[in-house]
């Protein structure tokens, strides 16, 4: 059982974590992985394997454990996994259910290509990538983000960055900016 | 600290369980009893009589003997149960505030919590005297399909009895659960639980250290009961047939043919046709009874059980629909309560599931001894801690037959649990078991997530705190929008229209015949000339504020039990209770423009979870806002169960729209709402207060309760 520093420490980090990070599976995990992970999961935090702990620490654990559930019933329908999947291309971290995001909603950042690659050399030419992005030279982009999967080759995310650039270029040149608005 | 049991607190009977060596086993009363008659009778003398004693006094006290209250427990007075209750039960009930229920017993106003409070101040006493041990902690179940307000009064009930009460358990999880205790590999199965007032249908896997709920329905108003009415009509029909004689109008002839109709019922689940004499029911000429029975085959029976088990097949279809399963995939079916002993009731339920059902469950006490299992799950080990002897002496008394004169003191009745074929559970094994291969048509486990699986994981460490990402639905609403509360809205039941007019006196029915029918085994026999006394061990410290029901001082503290039975637990074993992540049953919303339905939280969502929404205020200097909450699955919110409202005040007066507030629902572990709520951008806590109908949330008002609890004795 985790120690209360410890538990706290993981509900901070909760807040910037996407479902797929917060029951540690790769994005493109199965149903079968998702569910074996929540279950990992809900024996790491939930709150009754906290019943020799004190309150306060079963109470963080209850915390993140709620953030899990939320996760995993996202993850497991393969309709709302879908929805989460193309917000989460906009930085959507959390689920919002049917209707489009109000006008006063709080404006998302994107991750950029080199916060996403993982491997040093990837996360160089993701750079270049994320700067030609930046100056609206989309295939310009597109190159120096092939070459930084080729060095990420399992990087799935980042493969999924790429479609998303596809998309984009596809869609006609626009002035992209490193904080991409999120798409109605 | 004392002792944590698990209480089965069922409409017509209450059974409660302990762990013992690392096994559920359920207790007895000092007549060596399990089910405790869920009746509460107010003697004159001003005691409170509980369990048989008290389904005693029915005949000859009905306006002062309650039972049932499962039935209306957590609703509204208007709602179609209660308004049902109204005309069939002999005790008077009335309308409380905040549209709750009351009752009424020899000249004083009882909420129902208070009444089932009594009856698990008995189950407490009965586990007291049972072990030799203080009880002040338990898991109380309820039907997987309770709402919030009725899982509110059960936990206030348990409360008000003195309990702490470590969780609220849905009845079938309670059943998996103790099933599992048993069980060796990882399985998909269904829990089918049909009580005397209930059904539940829940789909769980369970794996070595977890036991998921998967999805859970249910109708909180369909029962063995139902079909005593549905009996009971038929023979009401034979009277108008054959005599002329309508016996319904008279409620002493419709609780004699209810009673009749259980006895028939459970006759022919062992035979193929049964009859029974009634000749108590019609006066001929000089006002003598005539003679008269009533037969009636299995295959009719079947024919009037048939629609009411279509709804349970239909519930478990959605359910099973509801996480895509086709009803084969389900490896292993529970039948649990008293009505799933209706062979037709079996026979169904595998034709769906195209499987055979284990036998291998006691339907009336697997519930509470999975209840037993969590309360232990749900206990510090340094309590559970005691030291390891005495494991070989009680191996030795149980092997041994009950000592012939028990010495005078707490009888401990650790009755060895008998399974529906009578055959003993077998031993549990405490260590963990050798995992096995998945059953053939399962997909195989999935590969651990090591070091190449983690790999994969999207790395954001370095990624900036992305904005609130709550893209939250803002709702306007107007506190002068608020409309008066309408009726709630209630299961109803469908009946055949002959079942309707037939008595409704099936509770008590089926508690009078349950001992006849099936009796207690396995209890050794009350020590002769020794008036049990429930020894009560020096209050803890947190006992002190809770009224102490026991009128023996600690000093008159009988001498131990004989260590030979009564020797402390041993150490016990690594926990092996597994986790269970149960779920929420039913939908949590609330009402937006244009009278639809918001939900929030849905059905079959593991708790504890929560769901954060921002409201904001409509009207310039509007410092409160009220939001209606209901339960339900109706996209249109007057079809859902009314909840009660949210108020949110003592906002900061400012133009409309400025004032944003926040508010996290939360559906606890026992599935009970919480709710809080804060001022977006100032972080500013507001009050934010559910006004639930019919609940009893006040502390004045908890304390009335507790006073009135202290004004008596339960015996």
């Amino acid at each position: 059982m985790a120690s209360l520093a410890a538990l706290k420490n993981r509900l901070e980090q909760i807040e910037e974590q996407s479902y797929y990070e917060i029951l540690r599976v790769p994005s493109g995990a199965s149903v079968e992985d998702i569910k074996a992970a929540f279950h990992d999961f809900a024996l790491d935090v939930h709150p009754d394997r906290y019943v020799d702990a004190d309150p306060g620490t079963a109470g963080v654990a209850a915390e993140i454990f709620k953030r899990g559930v939320e996760s995993y019933k996202v993850l497991s329908n393969r309709k709302t996994r879908a929805a989460y999947d193309e917000g989460l291309l906009d930085g959507r971290l959390r689920y919002v259910e049917g209707r489009p995001a109000p006008a006063a909603a709080p404006v998302v950042r994107t991750m950029t290509l080199e916060e996403i690659a993982m491997r040093p050399r990837a996360k160089q030419h993701a750079l270049k990538a994320d700067r030609f992005i930046a100056a609206g030279r989309l295939d310009d982009a597109r190159i120096a983000l092939v070459n930084a999967i080729q060095e990420d080759f399992d990087n799935d995310d980042l493969k999924e960055r790429l479609n998303k650039l596809y998309r984009d270029m596809s869609a006609g040149p626009i002035a992209l900016d490193l904080d991409y608005r999120p798409r109605r | 600290m004392g002792v944590a049991v698990g209480i089965d607190l069922g409409t017509t009977n209450t059974v409660v369980a302990v762990m013992r060596d690392g096994k559920p086993v359920t207790l007895a009363d000092e007549a060596g009893r399990k089910l405790i008659p869920s009746f509460v009778a107010f003697h004159p003398a001003g005691k409170v009589l509980v369990g048989e004693s008290a389904k005693d006094r029915r005949v000859v006290d009905p306006s002062n003997t309650i039972y049932s209250v499962k039935r209306l427990i957590g609703r509204t007075y208007a709602s179609d149960e209660v308004q049902r209750s109204l005309k069939t039960m002999p005790f008077e009930i009335v309308e409380g505030d905040k549209q709750g229920v009351r009752v009424v017993a020899r000249g004083e106003v009882y909420t129902l919590p208070e009444i089932s409070a009594f009856v698990l101040r008995r189950a407490k006493a009965v586990a007291e005297a049972a072990l030799g041990e203080v009880v002040d902690r338990a898991v109380i179940t309820v039907p997987a399909n309770f709402n919030d307000p009725q899982r509110a009064a059960t936990k206030l009930a348990g409360k008000l009895a003195g309990l702490e009460v470590l969780r609220i358990l849905n009845e079938p999880t309670a059943a998996a659960l103790a099933y599992g205790q048993t069980a060796g590999k990882p399985e998909r199965i269904a829990v089918y639980d049909l009580g005397g007032g209930t059904f539940d249908i829940t789909l769980l896997d369970l794996s070595g250290e977890v036991f998921e709920v998967l999805a859970t329905g249910g109708d909180t108003s369909l029962g063995g009961d139902d079909v005593d009415q549905a009996i009971a009509a038929e023979m009401a029909n034979f009277f108008l047939k054959n005599f002329r004689f309508d016996p319904r109008p008279d409620p002493t002839a419709r609780a004699l043919l209810r009673a009749r109709a259980e006895k028939l019922k459970h006759a022919l689940s062992d035979r193929e046709e049964a009859s029974i004499d009634m000749n108590d029911v019609v006066r001929g000429n000089g006002g003598a009874f005539v003679p008269a029975s009533f037969s009636m085959t299995r295959k009719a029976l079947e024919v009037l059980t048939n629609p009411l088990i279509d709804r349970t097949i239909d519930t478990c279809r959605f359910s099973i629909e509801t996480i895509g399963l086709e009803p084969n995939e389900v490896e292993r079916i529970l039948l649990v309560g008293g009505a799933t002993r209706m062979p037709v009731v079996a026979r169904r339920v595998e034709e769906y599931f195209q499987r055979p059902a284990d036998g291998k469950v006691n339907p009336d006490e697997v519930v509470a001894q999975g209840a037993a299992v969590q309360a232990a799950a749900l206990t510090k080990t340094q309590a559970k801690a005691t030291p390891d002897k005495g494991a070989a002496a009680r191996e030795k008394a149980k092997a041994a037959p009950p000592p012939a004169a028990p010495p005078p003191a707490a009888k401990p009745v650790l009755a060895p649990t008998l399974s529906r074929d009578e055959a003993p559970y077998e031993p549990t094994p405490a260590a963990p078991r050798a995992p096995l291969p998945p059953p053939p048509g399962r997909p195989p486990p999935p590969p651990p997530r090591g070091a190449t699986a983690l790999g994969k994981i999207p790395l954001v460490k370095q990624a900036a705190p992305a904005a609130p990402v709550e893209t939250l639905e803002e709702l306007d609403l107007a506190i002068e929008s608020v409309e008066p509360v309408g009726p709630s809205f209630d299961f109803d039941l469908e009946l055949p229209p002959a079942a309707r007019g037939g008595a409704a006196r099936a509770p008590q029915a089926a508690a009078e015949q349950r001992q006849v029918i099936r009796p207690v085994r396995g209890a050794p026999p009350p020590a002769a000339g020794s008036e049990p006394r429930l020894p009560q061990a020096p209050p803890a410290a947190d006992y002190a504020t809770l009224p102490s029901f026991d009128a023996a001082p600690p000093a008159a503290l009988p001498p131990p039990a004989p260590a030979a039975v009564h020797a402390p637990p041993p150490e016990p074993p690594p926990r092996a209770a597994p986790l269970l992540i149960d779920v929420t049953p039913i939908s949590l919303g609330v009402e937006v423009a244009g009278g639809f339905c918001d939900f929030l939280i849905r059905a079959n969502t593991p708790v504890p979870c929560d769901r954060t929404r921002v409201f904001r205020t409509a009207s310039d200097n509007q410092t409160a806002v009220r939001v209606r909450v209901v339960q339900g699955e109706s996209q249109r919110f007057s079809e859902n169960t009314y909840l009660g409202d949210l108020e949110l005040s003592g906002l900061r007066a400012a133009p409309r729209g400025e004032v944003q507030v926040a508010v996290t629902f939360e559906i606890d572990a026992d599935g009970i709402l919480n709710v809080r709520a804060k001022e977006e951008g100032t972080g500013r806590e507001t009050v934010a207060r559910m006004n639930l109908l019919g609940a009893q949330t006040d502390t004045e008002e908890v304390a009335a309760m507790m006073a009135r609890q202290r004004k008596h004795e339960v015996a």
